[in-house]
């Protein structure tokens, strides 16, 4: 029997974090109207403040803060854990929430004395569900708590694509709904096997206990099945493609950001901290197959589409495949386990910023034009220059090229290949860059010709910064510092060589 | 390192990065892209203290990046930097470009210059991709086709180089055993690396296309052809010399690996007579320059792998002293063709006299640059076969050399326009001071009076005399080469790249497939299979 998981200072910054944006929602119906807006936009700067808080805890404790709820120690009780990759989303979370909410202030404003509308409301409710949603998944330490997290990131997800109500849109959500539903079973199962062999959901105890018989493998495969489901890792990425490109475009900068990595975060809980004393190569390695054909043919179809939403959402396939080549190359406990798992959470990040600055940048784009038909942007980038720069500087990090996030992980991803030896993963990596190279080509190139452009509507520069501000952070990783990396190994079971 | 030169070489940087700063906002933006021919002074000033200095690195603080400066580097940075003030301030000084063409042509001037400076992989990759990309605004932004398919083409070889240079920079930092980053460091590390063969031919390929080596030269024709005379000018002057000092920075000279050497020594010749054969098929003057530069790195990369081969390390110097004169006269040369397309008048007199000079420097006439240029190669092409070859491609050159100014009569219909009055009005000083210049920065390599012996001097003109002879016999034969179109082998590249484009519409087919519901819970059901098998049979 392990001793009681106490409480550690900082634990009751986790109980906050969660309780934030759940107040906000309770708030936001209470009140309604412009309130919704009021409150959910009010109350990012506290959630801002938490997250770094948190990552300051993690970061100065130099181990995980837990929060055991009620007092009780699992596995009677439940406890909250934020370790150091918890600390570093928690903070993505709620820079890019933050900016897509102040970005979607134009979109869904309810006029001063009218009436709310039915959109507005929706959309301030479920950013905050959704904030919710994924602060439990980076802070649960529970699998049936991180089932219910799942959940509502799911039903607060599918409300945001079919915001407007138009027809495409509704039929895209349901597409989304029902086979995030088919993941959700399979996840449940695969939970349900676990609680039945072990009598534990503790993500440490369950650590400490499972072997490798075949009811741990089949609940491990029910619940990254469930989980590749919803993250739409290729050939599962049937609704992502309509899912994304249909949303508004605060909405898709969440959705492709933030709430695809929520189920692969959780992903990630179950490999490496649920499975780690399993040797799980040949898993890995089937992960790492499912992501090179994801890199190559989500870049293929980003090449091939005419509108530039679509673009960026098959991008995001083939970004999604970059993320599970974690799988083969940090899996074990080898020298080099730690440059690939570095490489797998800079990839979270650098996509997550680079990937909202595009969709915010490809609304506004679609707002002044009135359209988002690649073929017809020519002299684009002299009437838009900011929005331009915004979708060039995120391109830049897609492609890997220097100074970005992106190319942080691609340099990562190559070495962890290099010196494990598994060369083949290398293919995806270069590959997946020189397509992204073409893709990204293709828009700028017409935007940068010459032509004549009459816009709708100018864009409002504070809504260009905002797409411009993300865009930089994505950059700005590229100059991470060691103690970056050094937080990222915090709390991570296999960091120093050996099982805890 | 003194504090003088490390706060220059910080500077060399630092200078293009500011103005680059000062672009963001709106209001500076012209005055900054105005100025910025003052950007590569420091630069110049750093180059030429560092030409005699004992190399020196300069860690940036907080950052990560080392700096460093050592004889080769300074010697392309002096050179670099002087011509990218020359005609920048030519340019602006006619009329301000448009912003888009401003901030690439910065954007590649920092490149340029950090790349001589660059003394950590991942910094070095950061200006070699900055000297290699933006390069594209500089010719591409057009309605003409050709211009938008050299873009294209250039830009696909560009992003082809980096990906294979990040993979051998990441199999460099893999295994370096310390967990440095300097590529000094590398170096040491590289000749006992496992992956030692695999990151020898992504470099020897990555850093062979910037240089046109064979069979990734056809995009050089096509991107002198379609970029305006001063692009092209910074570009064959200054650009590709990125591909000769990766070349310098990352083959490991200490160590004598002869089969790597014979192979990048064989692989350079070839280029350089194929260069040669291919540039005389060739009516543009634009385009039989760049054809001539592909020759010309050719020679680098031979003497590159004969150095390789034997183990010398001081072949470095001698080669940066090859490029630095290339550097300079290639340049001049794209500038001539603008000068004298403006005057109009026939050739004749001084000015054939000084073109013809100019042109002939390149195949090593004796008493100009490239005579020295010639004298500093020839350390590593001793004796044998490669002295053979090196002659012989002396010979091809000059041949090629007066095609060349045989041709300066009929420019391309821009030519005049593209070129700034200023330079025409001083081309007679751009023109000696390629020819001479290289006499100044000799002294740091090598003994002036070598140059000056009289078997030297013959040795270095009876292959040029050979060479026009052999030019202006054919010309009065009548002979005319056999018409190639510009860009040769690219014809094959772009079949290629048709064929990899027809593949597009399976994948579509496939993602419709696979997007189907049925199809989407088997491939569900399958991966759940899969990873239960793989859990309980591994």
């Amino acid at each position: 029997m392990m001793p009681p998981d106490p409480t550690t200072p900082g634990g009751a910054l986790l109980v906050l974090a969660i309780l934030l944006p759940c107040a906000g929602i309770i708030l936001s119906f209470v009140l309604g109207g412009r309130n919704a807006e009021r409150v959910a936009l009010g109350l990012t700067p506290f959630g801002f403040a938490l997250a770094c808080a948190i990552a300051f805890h993690v970061a100065s404790a130099g181990k995980p803060i837990v929060y055991a709820l009620g007092g009780l120690a699992p596995p009677l009780g439940i406890a909250l854990r934020a370790d150091g990759v918890s600390a570093v989303m928690l903070v993505a979370a709620a820079v890019i929430l933050t900016a897509a909410g102040f970005y979607a202030r134009a979109k869904f404003a309810t006029p001063e004395g009218g009436p709310e509308s039915r959109s507005a409301l929706t959309f301030w409710i479920m950013l905050q569900a959704i904030w919710a949603a994924l602060t439990i998944i980076f802070v649960g330490g529970d699998l049936f708590n991180l089932y219910v997290a799942l959940e509502l990131l799911t039903f607060a997800a599918v409300p945001l694509v079919c915001i407007d109500g138009r027809p495409e849109t509704l039929a895209a959500a349901l597409r989304y709904l029902l086979f995030a539903l088919f993941g959700s079973i399979s996840y449940l199962l695969g939970v349900a096997l676990f609680y039945g062999a072990y009598g534990t959901l503790d993500i440490p105890l369950l650590a400490q206990r499972v072997q490798s018989t075949p009811i741990v493998w089949l609940a491990a495969a029910l619940m990254t099945g469930g989980l590749l489901a919803k993250t739409a890792l290729f050939p599962l990425h049937l609704w992502l493609p309509p899912a994304h490109a249909n949303a508004p475009a605060a909405a898709s900068a969440v959705l492709s950001g933030l709430v695809v990595k929520g189920s692969f975060f959780l992903t990630l809980r179950l490999w490496f901290y649920v499975l780690p004393a399993l040797s799980a190569a040949g898993a890995a390695n089937i992960l790492g197959a499912l992501a090179l054909a994801a890199i190559i043919t989500g870049s293929v179809l980003a090449l091939r589409q005419a509108r530039l939403k679509l673009l960026i959402a098959y991008s995001t396939v083939a970004q999604i495949g970059y993320l599970f080549l974690v799988f083969p190359l940090a899996t074990g406990a080898h020298v080099w386990s730690g440059i690939g798992w570095s490489a797998g959470v800079m990839q979270i990040l650098a996509h997550a910023f680079a990937k909202a600055a595009m969709f915010l940048s490809a609304g506004l784009l679609a707002e002044a034009l009135g359209h988002d038909q690649i073929a017809r942007f020519a002299g684009a980038a002299r009437a838009l220059p900011m929005t331009f720069l915004t979708l060039g500087l995120g391109g830049l990090s897609l492609m890997g090229l220097p100074p970005s996030g992106g190319f942080s992980a691609k340099w990562l991803m190559l070495q962890a290949s290099v010196a494990s030896g598994q060369w083949v993963w290398t293919l995806p990596v270069l590959a997946g860059g020189l397509l992204a190279a073409g893709y990204v080509y293709r828009i700028l190139t017409p935007a940068l010709s010459e032509g004549d452009i009459m816009l709708k509507a100018p864009p409002k520069r504070s809504r260009e910064a905002i797409a411009l501000g993300l865009a930089l952070i994505a950059l700005a990783l590229g100059f991470a510092p060691q103690g970056f990396f050094d937080l990222l190994e915090i709390g991570r079971p296999l960091a120093a060589g050996t099982l805890q | 390192m003194s504090h003088l030169s490390s706060t220059l070489l910080v500077a060399s940087l630092a200078a293009p990065l500011a103005l680059l700063a000062a672009c963001f906002v709106k209001n500076w933006r012209p005055r900054a892209l105005a100025l910025q021919w003052l950007a590569p002074a420091p630069g110049l000033a750093a180059g030429l203290l560092g030409l005699t200095a004992a190399p020196a690195s300069f860690d940036l603080p907080g950052l990560g990046f080392t700096l460093r400066l050592d004889p080769p580097g300074a010697l392309l940075l002096a050179a670099a930097s002087l011509l990218w003030i020359v005609v920048t301030a030519a340019v602006w000084r006619e009329r301000a470009p448009d912003e888009r063409f401003g901030l690439s042509w910065l954007l590649t001037m920092a490149g340029s210059l950090g790349v001589f400076i660059a003394g950590d992989l991942v910094s070095f990759y950061l200006v070699y991709a900055l000297v290699s990309i933006p390069a594209y605004g500089l010719f591409a932004f057009s309605d003409d086709a050709e211009k938008k398919r050299a873009g294209a083409i250039y830009m696909a070889f560009a992003i082809l180089g980096e990906a294979l240079l990040l993979l051998a920079f990441a199999a460099l930092a893999a295994g370096e055993p310390h967990g440095s980053s300097r590529i000094a460091d590398m170096m040491a590390a590289l000749p006992a690396s496992p992956w030692r063969d695999a990151i020898l031919a992504l470099i020897v390929a990555g850093f062979g296309m910037k240089m046109g080596l064979i069979p990734f030269n056809g995009w050089m024709p096509l991107n002198y052809a379609a970029a305006p005379i001063p692009a092209a000018a910074v570009l064959s002057g200054a650009g590709v010399k990125a591909g000769v000092i990766g070349l310098i920075r990352f083959l490991p000279l200490g160590v004598p690996l002869q089969g790597w050497g014979e192979a990048l020594a064989a692989l350079g010749f070839l280029t350089a007579i194929y260069g040669v054969l291919l540039g005389l098929t060739q009516q543009n003057p634009k385009t039989i320059l760049a054809y001539s530069s592909i020759s010309q790195m050719g020679v680098i990369a031979a003497a590159l792998g004969m150095a390789l081969g034997a183990g010398d390390i001081s072949a470095s110097g001698d080669v940066a002293f090859y490029a630095a004169n290339h550097l300079l006269v290639k340049a001049a040369l794209f500038l001539t063709i603008g000068a004298l397309a403006m005057r109009g008048a026939p050739l004749g007199g001084w000015t054939l006299a000084l073109a013809a000079t100019l042109a002939l420097s390149l195949a090593g006439l004796p008493f100009t640059g490239g005579a020295l240029a010639k004298l500093a190669s020839k350390a590593q092409f001793v004796s044998g076969w490669a002295a053979s070859l090196a002659t012989l491609s002396s010979i091809g050159t000059a041949l090629l050399m007066t095609h060349f100014v045989a041709r300066l009569d009929a420019p391309p219909p821009d030519a005049a326009r593209e070129c700034p009055s200023a330079l025409v009005r001083f081309w007679p000083a751009v023109a000696l001071g390629a020819i001479l210049l290289p006499w100044l920065f000799f002294p740091a390599f090598g003994y002036v009076s070598k140059a000056l012996e009289i078997a030297k001097i013959w040795e270095g003109l009876w292959p040029v005399l050979l060479g026009v002879g052999l030019a202006l016999g054919l010309r009065r034969l009548g002979w005319t080469a056999p018409r190639v179109p510009a860009g040769d082998s690219i014809v094959l590249f772009e079949g290629a790249f048709t064929r990899l484009l027809a593949l597009g519409p399976g994948f579509e087919t496939l993602d419709a497939r696979l997007r189907q519901w049925p199809a989407a819970g088997v491939s569900l059901l399958l991966i759940v299979l899969a990873l239960l098998a793989a859990g309980v049979l591994g």
